[in-house]
């Protein structure tokens, strides 16, 4: 039988214990730092969702086609409704930055293009070019150029709207 | 004791430093599930006073929350801190939780559905805790629904549309804060749903850690909240990012992946690891003789209880409503010492305090690591104050009398809304009279037949219940019982033979036992030593005979101890012990199985030990009168030992 620790030296033991589980719960509650970006590091982010052109044009149905549907489908004009890839270029200071081809949403493939992505870049001044292709012969059909400094942290944002005309720079 | 894996020696070298000085009874480790469910009240509980001074738009959510750190230092400040804290400490315990479930390998066979509710609450808790980083809106928050929506938009149908939410300043709006600020009332609502789930499932499960460890934790986080009080970081700012951030690491280490490996990476692992910890109590595991299911039966309850495959004796006790004893469950204190009477059990690593090789030596066990490797037989000290379930009471009606002999009557009895009775064979029940006296009787057919309840009710002269089966009881009336109850059954566990020993309406259990060996085609070879003072005494000679010639098998042997002339008796005469004796001197490979009177079993029983028969081979119970009553005075009746006689 082992002896039993005297009552004192049990509590302070104890109160040891709780110590050394309080340092690992207030320590790693918060540290180490997490360094997430570098201290000379801007952040672009590209965003946007946009809807590509029909892949296809409307063509009239002849007879022949229309009576093989079912009479409530008879309509004469067939509509495709699948649309086009988007495609996006950006380049910076004259060099490829990024590249995607983004296919459109949905089952019949006839939602928005949505891209997202984030994308750490040294801090200072820049050349963006951006180009975008959303026809079904992929021929770029916008494009936009932008000089910009970049403070460390900074954030622009590359956004896409086609009623403002096709890409927005925007910075933090 | 099992070969302890290098998890199970860790465990428990640590418990042992432990246990000098927290003791068996408040050692952390022995209580992980309780602790993790205390922490988890200090935190809802804490953040139901934060949520009241809690501004739930994105404007405001981060001075509220400053406001209630500085502004109220003492409590909100606090309360803040011990929210955090408690809930970095719960991840933390639940992790140790669920690793020593597995280092003991409690996470297999019916224990899988406890696993994997586990494994849902450590997910749902994780997802509350870093849902909860979203909404000071600072810098971490920032960074923590970047990632967030970033690691979702991934995702085939998501494709980049979350993350749009928070590109900029413009885009959070107070509708989708709002909306967070929900979801962190969601998400530990279903921590808790799960948690109830999960602890149902565990018989006798204690959430309340015992009250100095409550103490102890509640005073370590509020004390390290005064220290180290929780503090925002700067404001959120969707236009910039910051290069370091003050770091989480029991909640966001997966978000540090999310950044260096890629969200699709992350997800792979973070499935991985989920399917993973999903499928670990299907996974083979080494080789080993794979877990039984068997039947404890536990004195003094007189019951028998199934043991499932790889349940301690403990759990299958508790989650019959036994009042067995225990505390830390975990082989640490030794509260849940008990007698092994029967059988072999395999013990689960426990430490040596609480049971020691003398103890175990002398057939003592700890219920909480005992684990059957046959049917076993235990004996207890039922815990203080713990009022044990109830047997079942039923009512059932006669269905038929029959004069057997001239002082053995068999009742018939259906239960009523015609349920069927599970038992052993060799059970029994206790009629309970009107005063609630109780009289005890084995069933004599087997739990296989099916069909009415059979007794044989011998006279007693004076008999309160035994002479009313012969005065008045009539067909259709109704009585209630209790049980199924004892530990007097057969043992299918071994191949010896059986030498079955009964005295009077002895015969009972021995016929149930007999009719249900047949009827699963046991081939051990079996013998009946059936002793009556008389021919006329053997109510149902012909009925073991009738057996003797259908089964090769089996033998019977009547001994009259006084035979009458009438008898004109030419088989075994003397006590039925001394005739056995006299066909077997080497008692060494039998089981005996003997019901009769007291003193024939107490005259058997030392005389079959002396010529060879293992104690545990040797199985007994012995009819009675009650005792509270004078022989032959107004009371009398026959009883059996250890039923819960009145």
């Amino acid at each position: 039988m082992v002896k039993p620790l005297p009552m004192a030296l049990r509590y302070a033991l104890q109160a040891l214990a709780y110590l050394g589980f309080a340092v690992v719960i207030g320590y790693f509650s918060t540290g180490p730092a997490y360094r997430q970006l570098g201290d000379n590091e801007a952040v672009l982010k590209l965003s946007f969702s946009h809807s590509g052109q029909l892949k296809f044009a409307c063509h009239e149905r002849a007879a022949a086609e229309l009576a093989k549907l079912q009479p409530n489908m008879r309509n004469k004009m067939d509509c495709p409704r699948e649309r086009a890839l988007v495609r996006v270029e950006l380049d910076m200071d004259g060099l490829p930055l990024y590249r995607v081809s983004t296919a459109p949403l949905g089952l019949q493939k006839d939602g928005a293009a949505t891209v997202y992505r984030r994308l750490s870049i040294p801090a200072g001044a820049h050349h963006f070019s951006a180009r975008l292709a959303d026809g079904p012969d992929g021929a770029i059909n916008y494009a936009k150029e932008i000089r910009v400094d970049l403070r460390p942290g900074q954030v622009i944002i590359v956004d896409f709207l086609t009623g403002s005309g096709g890409f927005v720079f925007t910075r933090g | 004791m099992t070969t302890a894996t290098l998890g199970q020696r860790a465990f428990l070298g640590l418990e042992k430093f432990f246990n000098t000085f927290f003791g068996e009874r408040l050692n952390p480790f022995y209580h992980l599930g309780a602790i993790a469910y205390f922490l988890l009240w200090i935190v809802i509980f804490t953040g139901l006073y934060l949520y009241i001074f809690f501004e739930t738009s994105v404007v405001q959510a981060y001075a509220s929350v400053e406001a209630l750190t500085h502004g109220q230092r003492w409590v909100g400040g606090v309360l803040r801190s011990l929210h955090r804290y408690a809930s970095d400490a719960l991840v933390l315990v639940i992790a140790l939780h669920m690793l020593r479930h597995f280092a003991f390998n409690r996470h297999r066979g019916f224990r899988w559905f406890s696993w994997v509710s586990g494994v849902v609450i450590l997910w749902l808790t994780y997802a509350s805790g870093i849902n909860g980083y979203m909404l000071p809106w600072d810098r971490l928050s920032q960074f923590v629904v970047t990632a967030t929506t970033e690691w979702f938009d991934v995702l085939p149908v998501l494709g980049g549309s979350m993350a749009r939410n928070f590109i900029s300043n413009a885009n959070v709006s107070d509708r989708l804060f709002s909306l967070l600020s929900f979801i962190h009332i969601g998400l530990p609502l279903g921590v808790m749903t799960v948690l109830w789930i999960h602890t149902q499932r565990v018989p006798g499960a204690k959430t309340n850690p015992p009250r100095p460890l409550m103490l102890g934790w509640l005073a370590t986080l509020t004390a390290l909240s005064l220290w180290r009080p929780a503090l925002s970081q700067a404001p959120a700012d969707m236009a910039t990012m910051v290069s370091r951030l003050d770091f989480d690491w029991f909640y966001l280490p997966t978000y540090a992946l999310i950044q260096h490996w890629g969200p699709a990476n992350t997800w792979y692992l973070v499935l991985g690891a989920t399917g993973l910890l999903l499928v670990l109590p299907w996974l083979p595991q080494r080789a080993g003789a794979k877990p039984k299911a068997w039947s404890m039966a536990a004195h003094p309850d007189e019951r028998i209880v199934a043991v499932r495959a790889g349940e301690t004796l403990l759990d299958a006790g508790l989650r019959e409503g036994m009042a067995l004893p225990f505390d830390c469950r975990n082989g640490g204190c030794g509260v849940c010492k008990c007698t092994l009477l029967h059988g072999e059990v395999a013990l689960l690593p426990y430490q040596e305090s609480a049971l020691s090789a003398a103890e175990r030596s002398a057939g003592q066990t700890l219920l909480c690591c005992a684990q059957a490797l046959s049917d076993v037989e235990i004996d207890y000290v039922p815990q203080a104050g713990v009022k044990p379930l109830a047997v079942k009471q039923y009512v059932a009606r006669v269905t038929q009398r029959e004069l057997l002999a001239a002082d053995v009557m068999r009742l018939l009895l259906q239960v009523e809304g015609g349920r069927r009775l599970a038992f052993h064979p060799g059970q029994y029940i206790n009629i309970v009279l009107a005063d609630a006296a109780k009289r005890s009787y084995s069933f004599a057919t087997a739990p296989d037949a099916g069909g009415d309840i059979e007794l044989h009710v011998r006279r007693v002269e004076g008999g309160r219940f035994s002479s009313a089966v012969f005065e008045h009881l009539s067909v259709g009336d109704t009585l209630r019982f209790e049980g199924p109850l004892g530990a007097f059954t057969l043992r299918e566990d071994s191949d010896k033979p059986i030498i079955f020993v009964a005295g009077s309406t002895g015969f009972a259990p021995v016929k149930s036992m007999l009719e249900h060996a047949f009827a699963i085609g046991m081939q051990r070879h079996m013998i009946l030593y059936w002793g009556v003072r008389s021919r006329r005494d053997l109510y149902l000679g012909e009925l073991a005979e009738q057996w003797a010639r259908e089964h090769a098998n089996f033998r019977f042997v009547p001994v009259l101890s006084a035979p009458l002339p009438e008898d004109q008796w030419r088989g075994r005469s003397g006590l039925v012990h001394q005739a056995i004796l006299e066909d077997f001197p080497d008692l060494s490979a039998h089981q005996v199985y003997a019901c009769g009177s007291v003193q024939m079993v107490q005259a058997a029983q030392p005389a079959f030990a002396q010529h060879g028969l293992a104690g545990d081979d040797c199985f007994s119970d012995a009819f009675h009168l009650a005792p509270q009553r004078p022989l032959q005075g107004q009371d009398a009746d026959l009883v059996q030992l250890g039923g819960t006689h009145g």
